[in-house]
């Protein structure tokens, strides 16, 4: 990490699983915060200077999804999910309600701190504008609406452009289908969820090297997809 | 049952009636120059009214014509004699013997009326009391006990048959003091079916059961009333039938009220049971997942410090992580095995491409495929098919786990999906050692594994929670081995996608 001290919010009431999160954020050299209750966790927020939440769904005092709304009301700051594989659902209510990405437990400390990094840095940028995009052999510009492949243009349409706008916007961090729909169809489209795999498939076609292993449009199953560069 | 007046009380009327208007003419002859002629006959009609009142129409009517002949021959003269000396009299006669006759009718009509009623009423009375002695019933047995208990009253028995099993073809439990016979059970059976009372007089006999009467409950027609006659008065029953109806119908409703009470506890059983066992299997989640994430984590962080732990002990924290990962696995696999046969999974389907599993699959396991060869081969433009993507994801990652785990370094795992006449078939293949040929029935059950080596590590329980998992949606899976490897294809059946309206390019 860059700054010099970036300050970290665990909330978890597992003593030991806040230690090794902690351990380990330390060793990247953030200031690790511990609370084990969502209370302290809000309070904690609310003394300022924070950069980014980790939270557990599975709080003793409330809901990880009443502490997300909570806290949305009044900061930005990142919130990293931590859950358990297999609940899915939760993840999306999370997610929808604010959260920016989740981790899976068991969790090794790499992929830890890889998600960190990544939304410490997607924070840091939020509000810069990025006219052009580059992965793989495909280059965006969108101020032209002009996509490359290797050089040669690739023709998108309308729907296929701005689903993948929308998922360069959101680079490296997972969208939910329900997000997803919102943004490229607009409200009133949730039932129609075929739509968005069908059209994620067809970008995948035009824009992957391997379309069934795909390298950029990620699924994250169950929860909806995760474009990275 | 209030029954008939004695014999030798029916024949004792006449002659008291008879008595009566011979008394009224001994008391009125001394008197029959003091008092008009129509007082006297006034006299002889109140006799004719209390005789139809205390002794019935047949007196009544009988003592109407003797009063006339009375007054006749003893009080219009010439007296003592037949004859009648004015013809008005004639008039008075018929006048008299009119209002005999019709007052007879009316009084005895009225008597009728009133031992009727009373014959109600205590019918009702006592299918009240049989009403209240089946609510007591808590098991088919005591409805029957109480039922026979009461039609022994009348001297008659019943069977009790109740059906059970599907309605078109249902089989009786038989609650009697005797097993009926082939042919009694046949017209029960017809009875039950066409819901209809079926009488037999041809039968008839003590003790054969002559009329079956329908159970008709609100919902269903709970079984059959067989009734038969104790003694060798078989027109008992039919005289009976109104009373019997009633019966039936008292018996039918507390039926009813026992199949249902019956299916509440049920069902309340089967609740309790439902919340104890996700209480368990959510708690023991809970409980032994949180101290592994911990080991895993804990592990992890030695394994990374920095400065770095002697090499040595980097090894043991390695190991140490692993295994605690490893042991994470087992305990989501049985979890999810327990799940999945308590058939308590609730689906999550979503009409989408196969492939967007796949890619997921693989990121998953990427350490353990990234020494063997990959081969992901599809069809074009294969159709949406309707699934839950997490559970799918789960048997992909499974069935990738297993021909990895079960292959050498380097050696090709093949993942294929086709298109068949009305299902997607999808294959996973590996090169190796293939199957144990003694197992292959075997593989799908759990804790059933590929090879007797404890070498690779697993639970068995791979190829079940996937057996489980694609039985859920519809489709079938399958082993075989092929020279040199083996290979795992399941189905999923194909539907009809929804549409989808295209933009204009």
């Amino acid at each position: 990490m860059s700054e010099a001290k970036v300050r970290v919010i665990i909330v978890e009431d597992e003593p030991q699983i806040r230690r090794f999160v902690c351990d380990a954020l330390r060793r990247e050299g953030c200031t690790c915060i511990e609370a084990g209750t969502g209370r302290e966790g809000l309070d904690a927020a609310a003394s300022g200077m924070m950069d980014l939440v980790i939270l557990d769904l599975g709080l003793p005092d409330m809901s990880g999804i009443d502490f997300i709304r909570d806290l949305r009301t009044w900061s930005p700051l990142p919130i990293l999910i931590l859950s358990a594989r297999a609940a899915e659902q939760d993840k999306v209510a999370a997610l929808d309600a604010g959260a920016d990405d989740y981790l899976s437990k068991p969790v090794g400390v790499g992929e830890l701190l890889a998600r960190v990094r990544a939304l410490l840095r997607r924070h840091g940028q939020r509000n810069e504008a990025r006219p052009q995009h580059r992965f793989g052999e495909i280059e965006v510009d969108l101020t032209r609406h002009v996509v490359t492949r290797g050089g040669a243009e690739v023709h998108l349409t309308q729907i296929e452009y701005r689903l993948l706008a929308v998922m360069l916007a959101n680079s490296g961090k997972v969208m939910t289908h329900r997000h997803l729909m919102q943004e490229v169809w607009g409200p009133g489209h949730s039932e129609q969820g075929h739509y968005l795999r069908i059209y994620v498939a067809r970008l995948r076609q035009k824009l992957e090297a391997d379309p069934a292993l795909p390298q950029h449009i990620l699924t994250e199953t169950g929860i909806g997809y995760r474009f990275q560069t | 049952m209030k029954s008939l007046p004695p014999a030798h009380w029916r024949w004792a009327r006449y002659p008291l009636a008879a008595a009566f208007c011979i008394l009224t003419s001994l008391g009125g002859f001394p008197l029959r120059d003091f008092l008009d002629l129509a007082n006297i006959v006034m006299l002889f009609l109140l006799t004719v009214f209390g005789s139809a009142l205390w002794f019935g129409r047949g007196p009544a009517l009988m003592a109407a014509f003797l009063s006339v002949a009375l007054v006749d021959f003893f009080f219009v003269p010439p007296h003592l004699s037949f004859a009648v000396a004015d013809a008005q009299y004639l008039v008075t006669f018929a006048v008299m013997l009119a209002v005999g006759l019709i007052t007879s009718h009316l009084v005895a009509l009225l008597a009728e009326r009133t031992r009727h009623a009373q014959l109600r009423e205590h019918e009702t009375r006592i299918l009240y009391q049989l009403a209240r002695d089946l609510g007591s019933a808590l098991t088919l047995g005591q409805v029957a006990d109480i039922t026979q208990h009461f039609l022994a009253s009348i001297a008659l028995d019943a069977t009790l048959l109740v059906a059970e099993g599907p309605a078109a073809k249902p089989s009786f439990q038989e609650f009697g003091h005797r097993h009926l016979t082939e042919l009694e059970r046949n017209i029960a059976r017809s009875a039950y079916l066409s819901n209809t009372i079926a009488e037999t007089d041809s039968l008839a006999s003590k003790n054969v059961a002559v009329a079956f009467l329908p159970l008709n409950a609100p919902t269903h027609v709970r079984g059959v009333l067989a009734v038969m006659p104790r003694t060798d008065d078989i027109a008992s029953v039919r005289s009976h039938r109104h009373l019997l109806e009633s019966v039936a119908l008292l018996v039918a409703i507390i039926i009813e009220r026992l199949h249902y009470a019956d299916a509440a506890r049920h069902s309340e059983l089967q609740v309790a049971a439902e919340r104890l066992r996700t209480s368990i299997l959510s708690s023991l989640s809970h409980d032994l997942r949180t101290p592994l994430t911990s080991l895993v984590g804990l592990a992890d962080v030695l394994v990374q410090r920095q400065p770095a732990l002697p090499p040595d002990a980097v090894e043991t924290a390695g190991i140490i992580r692993d295994q605690a990962h490893a042991m994470h696995h087992m305990l989501s696999n049985l979890l999810d095995m327990a799940r999945l046969q308590a058939g308590k999974i609730t689906l999550n389907k979503e009409w989408q491409p196969f492939e967007e599993i796949i890619g997921s699959s693989t990121r998953l396991l990427k350490t353990l495929l990234a020494r063997r060869r990959l081969e992901v081969d599809l069809e074009r433009d294969l159709p949406l098919v309707h699934f839950d993507a997490v559970l799918l994801e789960r048997v992909v990652c499974n069935l990738l786990e297993n021909a990895a785990k079960y292959s050498e370094d380097g050696a090709q795992i093949q993942l294929q999906a086709r298109r068949r006449a009305s299902a997607l078939e999808v294959a996973v293949c590996n090169a190796g050692p293939g199957f144990p040929e003694t197992r292959m029935e075997r593989l799908f059950d759990p804790f059933v594994r590929g090879t007797n080596e404890p070498a690779v590590a697993g639970t068995g329980m791979g190829l079940a929670i996937c057996k489980a998992i694609i039985e859920a949606h519809g489709g079938t899976i399958g082993a075989e081995n092929h020279p040199g490897g083996a290979c795992v294809r399941f189905t999923l059946p194909l539907g009809t996608p929804p549409s989808m309206e295209d933009e204009g390019r």
